[in-house]
């Protein structure tokens, strides 16, 4: 996309930064780290931050504008907490040089496709691309395949998606946030993924 | 606010007024020039007014369909075309360029008047919103050439068959749609009807018109299936088109973009057919139909409509959509076009069919898409002051601008030094938050572009909504800003909720703003400082009572618009006009009414008075204010001049509750 993001003028004081916080906090036992999904418009991303964050699913589509900002915290058996920041990305392409604004200083990306479109699935692969070149070089990587009660539209097979996923060393998991299949575990594997901080 | 005093008398009118409006000379003293004048404006006054009737009125009867395109080409038989034009020379170039002598070619605002001219004689306050009708029905100039007018028409309808036969003979069939699936027609807006014969059944256009109704209105694309070779898109009242200089069809209000690629390169031709001849196309008179065109470089807008809004009017809608575009993008999109003249917009605008739909559906009902102002909450003085320091504070420390708003109204907002905001930008900012679902369910953070202030590039926008109507924007010209922003927002918020400032809001949501009803009876109670709806509530039994007959003098309605603070006030309605259709009807009418005032070719005017059977307007602009009222169709012109007088004092009176004054960015 041809638009660039230039500051208008000087006016502006320094602001603090979006990377300020750092991506895991030092706390072993209370982590928070910064998520962001991103994906193809319409493969149901907010959806499954809506279900992970609010329990809720909403069938009636409403295209995210930029991005939006939500935080859950989950409580692991091993009695550390983690709380997710979670950057919901807008799937447009207007929006995708944009990404890196969102993406920049995340610990975990979850890409997300729809497994009843080969497109979306191909549109991941760009993602998973853009973050191994410009994301952080220890950020978890998450490869999901949303929409997995659609079965009898399915496009992209597991095997598929597990495959490219194993090639490019993510983790890999097929949900939907309609029945809420999967959510929960995606974010607690996730969380055991996290590095910890040494010693605690 | 100026203490002007519009008067009723003849001594005290200066001769300029005299000349300008004799109709304004005297309400009592009625001599024979006022009554030629508004015998004259009356009868204009009904012949337009009549025939909007006829449109809206059938909008809910049943469909005849008779004779679908025979019909049209029967119709354009007996249209006729104007062309209008901007540079003046080439357009003879034109005129023989499409094959005769006679087109009507009005050049720029004062040439065209000159046509006009011939058939219009003194009242020009009133025949400047008269000629209209004058010209679509029998404008003189309209009889010479008709032949070749008939011509044109009919080739531009077989341009149009054709694209039937093959809708997507460019060959252009692209993918990613913008449409929203989702459109139901059941309870659609349409602004169907084309000609006077033809309805759609369920047209409830007007119905869903009024600002009461928003929340009646159904977002979203409609008719998605259509396209141009559907009978029901081309019955379509008003339509917008967004396409490229190579012809791409980027937005279309009605049917599917991908669909209108034949029809969008039509139009296309058209464009660049005028601009090869060194020429700029503006207008294009049909019969009842007008298409206006506006060229912002690799961009063309379109708007076909048979509505009668002036075109001034239809102009600056092209211009709102042309913002609202820009607010998405930027201008830097342009570069796109410089790289690839065939480019393809559309998926660039994907998701937004809903913000476009959004806008037009508030041209028919936001005074603002008109009136280039804003307009406030009505609010205690301190409670907005609480809300505008807290904001002040915010500002302080980085942040561009910090607006409140609920709904499309401002509780309050501030600007960083030397940083204004234009209130076009406001309202497409408005618009954008509003009609996007997304930012009600968590706090967001958005490039957006005020076209106003800097159309190539982006600020962030961090958007939270704090209750269901009310919401805070925060700008800022930092792309990392997010977090300092949120807090900013808990501050805000933690301030708003300790002084009550949020439930104040949604008690005025519920009071309302200015009634009619309330408006002072005696004028000598100058001092006066509340009514007793603004800001605090009393059920008056004076209202009770006044039900079904507005307010004093038959006063149905008002909006006064204060120059200097670039912000409007408009009252609530009267039981006079509760329906939408009614709403909106009046709406069209101070539309009309304002790009008569402000027509440059014929000069500012001071005052206007019109008297139809759907009501008396007055209009009354000074350096300070303009005031546009009006009241029942029966009432007394003095009395209706007085009543004018007291409502500016009332504004007056009050303008600490219903404007927000001081901080406001434009006073740097």
């Amino acid at each position: 996309m041809g638009c660039s993001s230039s500051l208008p003028d000087g006016s502006a004081r320094r602001l603090s930064g979006m990377d300020q916080d750092s991506a895991v906090a030092p706390d072993a036992k209370n982590l928070r780290v910064k998520l962001v999904l991103l994906g193809d418009s319409g493969v149901g991303k907010s959806c499954i931050v809506l279900r992970f964050v609010r329990g809720q699913f909403d069938p009636t589509s409403k295209v995210t504008v930029g991005a939006s900002f939500l935080s859950q915290t989950i409580a692991l058996q091993d009695s550390t907490t983690v709380k997710f920041e979670i950057w919901d990305t807008a799937g447009q392409e207007r929006y995708a040089a944009l990404a890196p604004l969102y993406y920049r200083g995340a610990a975990v990306a979850v890409v997300v496709y729809d497994i009843t479109s080969v497109d979306s699935f191909t549109k991941a692969q760009y993602w998973v691309k853009e973050l191994q070149k410009h994301g952080s070089p220890d950020i978890v990587l998450a490869l999901v395949g949303n929409k997995a009660d659609l079965q009898e539209n399915r496009e992209v097979s597991v095997q598929d998606g597990l495959e490219y996923a194993e090639k490019n060393g993510m983790f890999f998991i097929e949900t939907s946030a309609k029945t809420a299949d999967n959510i929960n575990q995606l974010f607690e594997e996730i969380a055991k993924r996290l590095p910890r901080p040494l010693t605690s | 606010m100026s203490a002007e005093e519009l008067s009723s008398s003849a001594s005290s009118s200066s001769d300029e007024t005299l000349e300008r409006d004799p109709s304004f000379k005297s309400a009592e003293g009625g001599g024979v020039d006022e009554r030629l004048g508004s015998v004259r404006l009356e009868d204009e006054g009904d012949v337009e007014e009549s025939r909007s009737d006829r449109v809206e009125d059938r909008g809910g009867e049943a469909v005849v369909e008779s004779n679908g395109h025979g019909g049209d080409e029967g119709e354009c038989g007996e249209e006729s075309l104007v062309v209008e034009t901007e540079v003046g020379d080439a357009s003879g170039d034109l005129g023989s360029g499409v094959g005769g002598d006679g087109a009507v070619v009005e050049r720029d605002a004062g040439e065209g008047d000159g046509d006009d001219g011939g058939d219009v004689p003194v009242l020009k306050t009133a025949e400047v919103v008269g000629s209209e009708v004058v010209g679509e029905g029998s404008r003189p100039g309209l009889e010479v050439g008709s032949e070749w007018r008939r011509n044109r028409t009919r080739s531009n309808s077989e341009i149009e068959m054709d694209d039937e036969q093959s809708p997507s003979s460019s060959g252009y069939a692209g993918e990613r749609g913008s449409s929203n699936g989702a459109a139901s027609s059941a309870s659609d807006i349409n602004e169907i009807v084309e000609d006077d014969e033809i309805r759609e059944v369920g047209d409830v256009d007007g119905a869903n018109g009024g600002i009461d109704s928003q929340s009646d209105w159904v977002p979203g694309k409609r008719h998605a299936d259509e396209d141009d070779a559907s009978i029901s898109w081309r019955k379509r009242k008003k339509h917008f088109f967004i396409l490229s200089n190579s012809g791409k069809p980027i937005y279309s209000r009605h049917g599917d973009e991908h669909k209108l690629a034949g029809f969008s390169a039509t139009l296309q031709a058209i464009v660049s057919f005028v601009e090869n001849g060194g020429d700029r196309l503006n207008l294009v008179r049909a019969g009842k139909h007008q298409v206006i065109f506006l060229v912002k470089g690799p961009i063309y807008l379109v708007c076909i409509s048979c509505t009668e809004e002036p075109y001034e009017s239809l102009k600056g809608q092209l211009e709102l959509i042309y913002g609202q575009m820009i607010l998405i993008l930027t201008k830097s999109v342009n570069r796109c076009f410089e790289r690839n003249a065939k480019f393809d917009m559309t998926p660039l605008l994907g998701g937004t069919d809903i913000v476009f739909s959004s806008l037009i559906h508030s041209f028919s009902w936001n005074p603002a898409t008109f009136l280039h102002a804003y307009t406030c909450l009505p609010l205690a003085y301190a409670t907005r002051q609480a809300a505008g320091a807290i904001l002040q504070d915010v500002a302080d420390s980085g942040v561009l601008f910090a607006i409140l708003m609920c709904r499309h109204k401002v509780i309050s907002l501030v600007g960083a030094q030397k940083a204004s905001l234009h209130p076009d930008d406001m309202l497409l900012l408005a618009n954008f938050v509003m009609s996007s679902e997304s930012f009600r369910t968590s706090e967001s953070f958005s490039p957006i572009c005020l076209p106003r202030y800097n159309p190539m590039a982006f600020l962030y926008a961090y958007v939270n909504f704090l209750d269901a109507d009310s919401y805070l924007m925060l700008l800022t010209t930092s792309s990392d800003a997010f977090y300092h922003l949120k807090d900013c927002r808990i501050r805000i918020e933690t301030v708003l909720l300790k002084s009550n400032v949020l439930s104040e809001v949604q008690r005025s949501l519920l009071d309302g703003g200015m009634h009619v009803e309330d408006l002072p009876t005696d004028p000598s109670l100058k001092n006066r400082t509340l009514s007793p709806r603004v800001g605090h509530d009393s059920q008056g039994t004076f209202r009770e009572s006044a039900a079904g007959i507005g307010g004093p003098s038959g006063l149905w309605h008002f909006i006064y618009r204060s120059i200097y603070l670039d912000q409007y006030v408009s009252s609530e309605f009267s039981s006079c006009l509760r329906s939408p259709r009614q709403q909106k009807r009046l709406y069209r009418a101070y539309q009309k009414l304002f790009a008569s005032m402000h027509d440059k070719g014929i000069g500012p005017h001071k005052t206007q008075f019109r008297r139809d059977e759907n009501y008396v307007l007055l209009c009354w602009v000074t350096p300070d204010f303009e005031l546009y009222a009006a009241f029942d169709p029966l009432a007394d012109k003095g009395q209706a001049i007085k009543t004018c007088n007291r409502v500016c004092q009332w504004v007056k009176d009050v303008e600490n509750e219903i404007f927000l004054l001081g901080a406001s960015p434009f006073s740097w």
